[in-house]
């Protein structure tokens, strides 16, 4: 089966790879760099955290984060032993925290988690008090209270990216970047020169490059900051709760952190605003006091591809499938969505025990 | 038949009016605005970048619903900043309608009752609509009518506590001072018991965002804060009775002589 995959994020990469693992003939359009995504992969803080995005996202992202939670660790093992290159892969929690004034915030996510999961909720989160907080991140010792929540994962998401595209080229994926191009049943159109090349399959990934043909989708504007400090180290992903400003500060295996997201309703590329690394800081600066002397090594702009439902999807027509709308959840949603369009292209790439 | 609330010359039969912020997604935000059948929801330009005025989704849905767009000054802090942000907002949303917003402390989001009146002032000058979001203070709410305003926002507790109606002398001085201004309950309101309590006493209408978007089912809670609105309402036409000390039985006791009544003053 010849297969051409459009857009080389992460969705098109897993899809490619998967796929040719599965005996197709694939070919990897990317309008870009493959080398460095445009896309939001790239800007990504690679959370795997289906809890923590469960209060403010439909439960089908949870359930997809379940799935891809139990997918990650075989697929990360196997690229990990073909590459020969750690993925940090951690499974190691994540920690939700407030300040004493806005232990509401801390009450309601437990409300919230209690309510939607009932007693599966307490297996999922333990709330910790200070010595709780401080014996699983010494450096968050003022805070009173917090929440871990122990099957949370994260990974080094742009190595990942890197051994994937490693990987296709070992495999024998074709790959072709900096050609845009337009989807359709059975074939891609080149924007350059407009030459049509057909295929048995063609499956569209391109995030938000597929929006002049895809109704509804639109995207969300996030600001993130990587910073540098050798004074804090955190062992896991770190959430602040605070009324106005939601904050992660997700820790790199090359010493940096990540921190995120703002979430603006907005297309606008360009870079990240004042008010938002005000917001940014003054949010990590509340985590830690020694962040204030820490180095701001990045600050990247990115959209999200959204629906408004904000849930992902795969549709499919006779030689055409189109899979989008990973918005804020794609390492969280990913490879259960490239299941998804593997059993779309009518090949399984997934034994399970389901 | 519940009465219109009558503002700036257009009439609405919803009372409920309803912020276009913090949803889930854009699909639950169009459900819920649905669901609470509000003909009036703010929005805000805050945060966009105004050069890019196309193409955004929210917008088109929140226009979709058919509503009068109350565009909003949020986390303006100068009069200045204000105007100028009601200008842009103006242009891009094509109505004359705002609720404006002039921030006096950063912690509590209370109004800054100076800037407020002399951005008001101009803004009236310049043919808007205004709409201010002021603190329950009786003589801030004069300087805003002499100001041009024709309804007044005032809040019930700090934008997004949810608590409820703090002050309710001041509310209710407001109510009896100023009986022919149309006032809306804006912010603080958490539970929809608290809204059927701002219209039992006598307020015009109610506006809330975080209860609905942040509720655990924002449609449901959409739904249950119409449904209260709606019950305040009608309550405060039916007229409700005083408050008794005694109790007084709904079903007269005949056959009991008051005399053979427990009466606490000679008992012992």
């Amino acid at each position: 089966m010849r297969i051409a995959i459009a857009g080389g994020g992460l969705l098109g990469r897993l899809s490619a790879w998967r796929l040719v693992l599965a005996g197709a003939e694939v070919t990897l359009f990317e309008a870009g760099s493959l080398a460095r995504p445009a896309g939001a992969c790239w800007t990504a803080a690679g959370m795997i955290s289906p809890l923590t995005e469960l209060i403010h996202s439909p439960y089908e992202v949870y359930r997809m984060g379940l799935e891809s939670l139990q997918l990650w660790p075989r697929w990360i093992d196997v690229l990990e032993r073909a590459s020969g290159q750690p993925l940090h892969f951690r499974r190691n929690g994540s920690m939700v925290v407030a300040h004493q004034c806005d232990a509401a915030q801390l009450d309601q996510f437990q409300r919230d988690l209690q309510r939607t999961l009932g007693s599966a909720a307490t297996k999922e989160m333990t709330p910790l008090d200070a010595a709780g907080v401080s014996a699983l991140e010494p450096d968050l010792q003022h805070f009173s209270r917090g929440v871990y929540l122990r099957n949370e994962a994260d990974l080094d998401n742009r190595r990942l990216l890197g051994v994937l595209l490693d990987e296709l080229r070992r495999l024998g994926v074709g790959l072709v970047d900096e050609t845009a191009v337009d989807c359709e049943p059975h074939a891609v159109v080149l924007h350059k020169g407009g030459e049509r090349r057909t295929f048995d399959l063609v499956i569209d990934c391109r995030g938000m490059g597929a929006k002049a043909q895809a109704r509804n989708l639109r995207g969300v504007r996030g600001e993130v900051m990587v910073v540098e400090t050798s004074e804090v180290s955190f062992q896991r992903p770190v959430r602040l709760m605070h009324p106005r400003y939601k904050l992660y500060a997700v820790p790199k295996p090359d010493g940096t952190t990540v921190i995120g997201a703002t979430e603006i309703e907005s297309e606008d590329l360009s870079p990240i605003s004042l008010r938002s690394t005000m917001e940014l800081s003054s949010a990590l600066y509340a985590l830690h006091p020694a962040f204030a002397e820490s180095r701001i090594v990045e600050t990247s702009v990115n959209l999200r591809p959204a629906t408004p439902d904000n849930l992902p999807f795969v549709r499919i027509v006779e030689g055409l499938v189109q899979a989008n709308g990973l918005y804020r959840h794609g390492y969280l949603c990913g490879p259960a969505l490239v299941r998804r369009v593997a059993e779309a292209a009518g090949l399984v790439t997934e034994v399970t025990t389901e | 038949m519940q009465d219109k609330l009558k503002i700036y010359g257009r009439e609405f039969s919803s009372r409920f009016l309803i912020g276009t912020a913090l949803y889930p997604s854009p699909a639950i935000m169009s459900e819920s605005i649905a669901v609470s059948g509000a003909e009036i929801v703010t929005l805000s330009l805050r945060r966009q970048n105004p050069a890019q005025h196309e193409g955004n989704l929210v917008w088109d849905l929140i226009r979709q619903s058919g509503c009068q767009l109350l565009p909003n000054t949020a986390g303006c802090k100068t009069a200045r900043e204000a105007v100028n942000l009601a200008e842009m907002s103006r242009e891009i949303f094509r109505t004359d309608w705002l609720k404006l917003e002039v921030i006096g402390d950063d912690y509590n989001l209370q109004p800054d009752p100076f800037g407020l009146v002399e951005a008001a002032a101009e803004l009236v000058k310049r043919g808007f609509r205004v709409l201010p979001y002021c603190t329950d203070d009786l003589v801030l709410c004069q300087r805003l009518l002499d100001a041009g305003c024709e309804v007044l926002m005032p809040w019930g507790a700090p934008i997004g506590t949810g608590q409820g109606l703090l002050n309710k002398y001041s509310l209710e001085t407001l109510r009896t001072r100023l009986p022919q201004v149309p006032l809306i309950i804006d912010a603080g309101i958490g539970a929809p018991s608290q809204a059927a309590e701002a219209m039992e006493m006598g307020f015009d209408a109610v506006l809330l965002n975080t209860a609905v978007a942040k509720a655990h089912d924002p449609v449901a809670m959409a739904r249950a804060f119409r449904l209260a609105i709606d019950a305040g309402r009608s309550a405060y036409q039916a007229g409700l009775m005083v408050r008794q000390q005694t109790a007084s039985p709904s079903t007269p006791t005949l056959d009991m002589p008051f005399w053979h009544q427990a009466d606490p003053l000679t008992q012992e």
